[in-house]
């Protein structure tokens, strides 16, 4: 037996090393397993049950490739993506404003909790429902419905920014007769960003399930009207595939987008938690 | 009065992957005799804590054999850690019954808890939580704990070194005084020298190799204060006993290096 | 035989009523209120003044709310729902409990469920409520299977975190002491994993409530959300509002009535109560 009294070795490989292990880590996953068990399972009780009624597998990926290789699917994520920029884009400024006010000022605080609260609790159909209503089948429906949807996530874990920021540091700016434009870039800013982000991912994954909410029952375009077509046709396959497509799509926001960013800008932190 | 409590041979402790092992304790041994209060003490990372870790059952080790008599059907082991390591959900007392071992009642139990919290001058805290006591008083349930289950050994690793400098000198003094009172076996780890000289009847020295560097009996009486003559330097020896042992370190590292 | 000095420690354990009833005082006495008339009296200016015909006043809401309250249907069909959810979330609950407990213990199923969970949470509880009533048509099947689905991720998440934030230290600490294994579930790993249940259920809930009423609306013959489609249907806003205004009621009853204070009671060990998600 070879001792060595020195470090371990293991600390000291390199990153081809690294690369190497997870490469293995990744191939030898028990997901695949989980994957394969799952088609599996579907393909038996596809076969059992009556196949109009449960797709099997091949049937769906057959869809879902014809639909993204027809550009179908582009037009309707375009067409979705309109709609919540702009329904996004106003629950951001609005849910941004909620919360700075409320992280400051306790008073802030007790006159907005409960619109915040009430928006959490209320289901998102609700607001689809009325401004399909009120607006019919023009834009200002997703919009508001995201909107109201929306903001309150955002405002929540803004707020949880504010009250984060460091009194300490805010104090130590004060004797040391930092700059307001120093303080408010250099210590606000980076003291929010973690919470901004994570309030913007939880905030745009609502914002996408609003608006599939209101396309399902007032548009005649987008991802959520197409799983509106095909519930009314019955394709039990077409809105498996539409549904996997809208899946992935969040996923890849979430995994290529939003989260590298997070954690770009929240290298110098040891761990961000996320509010609700 | 002399009986053996742990016997330990040619221990050996690796960490690591085989092919690639870190060698934390080289071919220990020694014996404990019953009621014989101990010190071990080394540099941090010389495997001081892994040795009380496998002593106590926690982590396993390569080879050697390892013993600890005890009493037919009684408890082997107490144990106080560096964080006092209570249920933060449960009473002082509930926290004591929770160790209450399987061949006792839960009667003869609840009395012993309440000796030993009495013992530790905590008589009245049964009911409290945890959060609701100071770092000290938390360590000191540590130790009513360890002694209610009457164990053959109480390992104890580095339980005072977490408490502000006074308050540990009032609990050495008391944990003597818990010694003498209980007559029970005590491993003791700790990285201060003075500490393992003030309390120890024997002092385990390991160095940087996972070796016993040295093995001291302290016969000087207590309590051991430094107004006294043969107490200081009996310290003095132990310290430069240590420092040898860091002189020999350091030469192997540039002996290596060239 | 007393060593040392005895000291004393003051003791506050505040009670499940004492709790309930602060909550009360502190829910009446609030400037929430303020915020509350302002809203009503803009809403109603704007909806009697500008030319919006179709959209109600608030008075109109809360009548019609009162409505369905007095005739007894908000009952009736509350209960029909609450029955669907009770059902469906206890499943979820449980499968979420197995999937999230062996996820918190070892590495090869937190890998195998990884997917599937990570799926779970990312479809709307929409997707799952048109495919349940596709599939099993109307019947407690579809709104069960589907409050199945789109909860149990919610709940394995919650639960492998406080499966892997089980004290590693007082676990070790069971093992030297050989506490027995009944011991070490019932006064360890349980209260360990308590305030993460609770948070689960939390969570779980809102989740159960809302897929139920979806799957009502698509593809029920009762229930809240066959009372929404109905409403929606005949273009009854005042309908819809109000019967939201009367869903979000309840889920606030429950969530500051029962949940709230249950998760107070049980952390009263606590400092503090920290929540995930």
């Amino acid at each position: 037996m070879e001792a060595i009294t020195a470090t371990p070795v293991s600390s000291r490989l390199g990153w081809s090393d690294r690369l190497g292990q997870s490469l293995k880590r990744f191939i030898l996953s028990p997901r695949w397993l989980a994957i394969v068990v799952a088609l599996v399972v579907w393909q038996i009780y596809a076969d059992y049950r009556d196949t109009r009624l449960i797709p099997t597998p091949i049937r769906v990926f057959t869809k879902l490739y014809e639909i993204v290789v027809s550009g179908l699917f582009f037009e309707e994520l375009a067409a979705s993506m309109v709609r919540i920029a702009i329904g996004f884009g106003a629950a951001l400024l609005v849910g941004l404003i909620i919360g700075i006010l409320m992280g400051s000022r306790d008073s802030w605080n007790d006159y907005l909790k409960d619109l915040v609260t009430f928006g959490l609790a209320m289901p998102g159909l609700i607001y689809a429902l009325v401004a399909v209503l009120f607006f019919g089948l023009s834009l200002w429906a997703p919009v508001t419905a995201i909107l109201a949807t929306s903001y309150p996530f955002v405002a929540v874990n803004i707020r949880e920014g504010v009250k984060a920021i460091s009194k300490e540091l805010l104090d130590m700016s004060r004797v040391y007769q930092v700059k307001r434009s120093k303080v408010v870039l250099q210590i606000i800013l980076p003291s929010l960003l973690p919470f901004a982000l994570a309030g913007f991912r939880l905030g745009f994954a609502i914002a996408w399930k609003a608006s599939t909410l209101v396309e399902l029952f007032g548009a005649t375009n987008g991802i959520g009207w197409q799983i509106r077509a095909s519930f009314d046709e019955f394709s039990v396959h077409g809105m498996l595939a539409w549904a996997l497509l809208f899946g992935l799509v969040m996923l890849f926001i979430e995994y290529g987008i939003l989260l590298p960013i997070e954690r770009y800008f929240g290298r110098w932190r040891p761990k961000v938690k996320q509010v609700m | 009065m002399e009986a053996t409590a742990i016997s330990v041979r040619n221990l050996v402790k690796t960490y690591g992957d085989p092919g690639r092992e870190l060698l934390v304790l080289d071919r220990i041994s020694f014996d404990v005799a019953t009621s014989s209060l101990v010190t071990i003490v080394g540099p941090s990372g010389s495997g001081k804590s892994t040795l009380l870790n496998v002593l106590a059952g926690l982590e396993p080790y390569k080879s050697g054999n390892v013993e600890i008599y005890s009493s037919a059907g009684g408890s082997k082991l107490g144990y106080v850690f560096q964080s006092s390591r209570l249920l933060p959900w449960l009473s002082i007392e509930d926290n004591l019954m929770f160790v209450r071992p399987q061949h006792v009642d839960k009667a003869r139990h609840k009395e012993r808890t309440q000796r030993y919290l009495k013992m530790v001058g905590l008589k009245n805290v049964g009911q409290k939580y945890p959060h609701q006591l100071s770092g000290g008083m938390q360590q000191r349930v540590g130790i009513a704990r360890s002694l209610c289950v009457e164990p053959a050994v109480l390992l104890m690793d580095e339980p005072f070194s977490h408490l502000d400098e006074l308050t540990a000198e009032q609990m050495r003094a008391e944990l003597l005084q818990i010694w003498q009172a209980t007559q029970r076996t005590i491993i003791f780890i700790t990285h201060d020298l003075q500490e393992a000289v003030q309390l120890g009847d024997r002092l385990i020295m390991l160095d940087y190799q996972g070796h016993i560097f040295e093995d001291i009996k302290i016969d000087l009486p207590r309590p051991r204060e430094f107004t006294d003559r043969a107490f200081v330097d009996f310290y003095a020896d132990v310290v430069r006993r240590f420092h040898q042992m860091q002189a020999k370190r350091a030469e192997e590292l540039t002996d290596s290096e060239t | 035989m007393s060593l040392v000095a005895d000291t004393s420690v003051p003791a506050s354990q505040p009670t499940w009523a004492g709790q309930l009833a602060e909550s009360l005082r502190r829910f009446f006495l609030h400037r929430r209120w303020i915020t509350f008339i302002v809203i009503g009296v803009v809403w109603q200016v704007t909806a009697m003044t500008a030319n919006i015909g179709l959209f109600p006043t608030p008075i109109t809401v809360i009548a019609t709310s009162w409505q369905y309250v007095i005739t007894g249907l908000f009952f009736s069909e509350l209960g029909i729902s609450m029955l669907r959810i009770i059902l469906g979330f206890s499943a979820a609950l449980l499968i979420g409990l197995i999937v999230g407990i062996l996820m918190g213990s070892r590495r090869f199923w937190d890998e195998f469920f990884q997917d599937f969970v990570i799926l779970g949470l990312s479809l709307p509880g929409l997707i799952y409520a048109l495919l349940c009533v596709m599939v099993f048509g109307i019947g407690l099947t579809a709104p069960v299977m589907a409050i199945i689905l789109a909860t149990y991720p919610f709940v394995a998440v919650n639960i492998r975190e406080g499966v892997k934030a089980i004290d590693k230290e007082l676990l070790d600490m069971s093992r030297v002491y050989t506490v027995d294994r009944w011991r070490l579930v019932r006064q360890l790993i349980l209260p360990s994993l308590l305030p993460f249940i609770l948070a689960a259920i939390r969570v779980g809930f809102t989740v159960a409530w809302k897929v139920s009423v979806l799957t009502e609306v698509f593809g029920g013959d009762s229930g809240i959300g066959y009372q929404i489609r109905v409403d929606f249907a005949s273009f009854k806003m005042r309908g819809v509002l109000g019967w939201g205004i009367l869903f979000g009621m309840v889920m606030l009853a429950i969530e500051y009535g029962l949940l709230v204070p249950a998760e107070q009671h049980f952390a009263r060990w606590r400092a503090k109560v920290k929540e995930v998600i």
